[in-house]
């Protein structure tokens, strides 16, 4: 679930500003990041996990109307490398104000410990973990169907140059969708950090699997995210328990896999 | 032709400057660069996973000269070999899409890649890298003196430019150019347009085959970060830097980025950040590469003079 909310917000970004973003991940770090100081700072677990996420939002925003916007012009091969260029940043800064070494998170103490489902033992936090992803995954999906912004987004996605012509502010729109997909990103780094620890390298892995998301999804396609995140994730879960070592290169090989048979990705968009 | 004096000089005149390994290195990455422009550049393709190849190159002909010996030409052979075959595997997958999925894709094949290396310890040493890469003699040549290494890289680097501008100037590289032009007309002409998008793909790879073989015996070492996305990364930033439009371009960007980076990492053990902040200032005010900027430092200066 975890993964979808990272494709998803991926996928908002790629699609509705149509730029490779690959500072994704690093955002993603950066929440979690936020979160330990702010757990640290304010001795609060859910002040964190309410603010760090807006924190990223903010960097997003910021990140987007300062760089980003000046280069919707540009080829990709430049947006990629000021995404690029964002995540080396970004990444080495963390290890400048955290270091280098992981850290690890406690989940607050109400969430510690497991549950008995009667035929398995599941941690607490990790179906906290589930349900808060579901959750943020259906609002988002609310908010992109239900919600009259939300359908102006996804005819940003479809046709910019239409909605611009509407009379829409599109530059808005772009920042928008960035800072919203950069607070995705940030909420699942926070999320995350209790269940991994934390470590400078987190943002890159997820990277990677976010990219895998929305290949296999679709760009804007909420469904194929969910879908494509629940089939990595339980791929992954399964290879783990026979071959550890593998558990994350399955990931590109199922990828990969799929491609082979359905080039067109699992929903066939383009 | 005065672009191929002023590389001559530059290769004579590179090893009294900086130490023979750094020199060395400009003219393995001006190589890996070439590769890249030709899908970057002449294609239209813009690959972020070319250290697939390199790395993949680099692992198999670093493992094949630690524990069977293999002679350095069979080595460089074995690494074109791979450095192709990867890119076939990968460019395969990667031609059916096109735009930002063609990038996320090379992009996470990229990953897998380097996922495999890092757990199988066993063969790359994982993190720590591939150590004890040896430089055979051959045929009296002692390419462990440096100088004749030197001058081993830099005569494969003339000969890969020489290939590929037979390639760009071959019917070949003007139907790729075609592609970049307008890949819909291409297609209407009657090419098929992926066949010959892989076909760059594999040239490519072959050539960051030959450039991962000789940083491998460069070095001694196969580094886990040769087959990572940053390395990908750099190669697209020097190729863009120097101006991936021409055929010169990479070598410029190679003489920039190997440059760069080498001063940075003395300076400061956390350089990824610099070259992140260098990466972000060439985008937001130096696009169009060296060249460009170049140009637009003349015409400000000549402004100044005039007022």
């Amino acid at each position: 679930m975890l993964y979808a909310l990272m494709g998803l917000g991926l996928s908002l970004i790629t699609g509705v500003l149509n730029i490779p973003n690959f500072a994704h991940g690093a955002l993603f770090a950066v929440g979690a990041y936020f979160l330990v100081s702010l757990v640290n700072f304010a001795g609060n677990f859910w002040l964190g996990l309410l603010v760090a996420p807006l924190g990223v939002a903010l960097l997003g925003l910021l990140i987007e109307y300062a760089g980003i916007r000046r280069l919707y012009a540009a080829g990709h091969d430049y947006q990629l490398l000021f995404t690029f260029g964002l995540a080396l940043i970004l990444n080495e800064l963390i290890i400048v104000i955290w270091g280098p070494v992981g850290i690890s998170q406690l989940p607050p103490a109400i969430l510690r410990g497991g549950v008995d489902l009667g035929f398995t033992f599941y941690p607490k936090y990790r179906l906290f973990v589930m349900l808060m992803a579901g959750l943020l995954v259906l609002l988002t999906w609310l908010f992109l169907e239900k919600t009259k912004y939300g359908a102006i987004m996804r005819a940003g996605i479809e046709n910019k140059e239409m909605v611009s012509l509407l009379g829409i502010d599109i530059h808005r729109l772009f920042t928008v969708a960035f800072a919203l997909g950069a607070f995705l990103a940030g909420i699942a780094g926070a999320l995350t950090a209790p269940i991994r620890g934390l470590s400078p390298g987190m943002g890159v892995d997820m990277l990677g699997i976010a990219f895998v998301v929305v290949a296999l999804g679709g760009l804007g396609n909420l469904l194929g995210a969910i879908a494509a995140g629940l089939l990595i994730g339980v791929a992954q879960a399964v290879v783990a328990a026979y071959w550890t070592e593998a558990s994350t290169a399955v990931i590109f090989a199922v990828m990969a896999l799929v491609l082979l048979v359905r080039p067109q990705g699992m929903f066939g968009i383009r | 032709m005065r672009a191929l004096v002023l590389i001559l000089i530059s290769i004579c005149l590179l090893p009294f400057i900086v130490r023979p390994a750094i020199a060395s290195e400009i003219w393995i990455f001006a190589i890996f660069g070439l590769g890249l422009n030709l899908l970057l550049g002449y294609t239209g393709l813009l690959s972020f996973g070319q250290s697939t190849f390199f790395g993949s190159a680099a692992y198999v002909a670093g493992w094949l000269l630690k524990h069977y010996a293999i002679n350095v030409f069979f080595a460089l052979g074995v690494g074109v070999g791979v450095g192709a075959l990867s890119a076939l595997l990968v460019g395969y997958l990667c031609v059916q899409r096109s735009g930002l999925y063609f990038i996320m894709l090379t992009f996470a094949l990229n990953q897998l890649f380097y996922f495999i290396a890092y757990q199988w310890t066993t063969v790359t040493g994982g993190e720590d890298g591939m150590p004890g890469i040896p430089r055979p003699e051959f045929l009296g040549l002692n390419f462990k003196d440096p100088l004749v290494y030197y001058a081993f890289v830099s005569s494969l680097f003339l000969l890969s430019l020489y290939l590929m501008r037979r390639i760009v100037e071959s019917p070949l590289g003007k139907i790729l150019q075609a592609i970049r032009e307008n890949e819909l007309r291409a297609e209407a002409v009657g090419y098929n347009v992926p066949r010959f998008k892989l076909l760059a793909f594999v040239i490519g790879g072959a050539f960051s085959g030959l450039a991962g073989v000789l940083y491998a015996m460069l070095f001694g070492i196969v580094p886990l970060e040769a087959i990572s996305f940053v390395f990908s990364g750099n190669v697209v930033f020097a190729t863009l830097i120097g101006g991936s439009g021409s055929l010169y371009g990479p070598i410029i960007g190679s003489f920039v980025f190997i440059w760069l980076s080498e001063s940075m990492s003395v300076m400061w053990a956390r350089w990824p950040l610099l070259l992140g902040v260098a990466f972000v200032i060439v985008v937001l005010f130096f696009r169009g590469g060296v060249v460009e900027a170049w140009n637009r430092f003349w015409s400000w200066r000549s402004s100044k003079r005039a007022a």
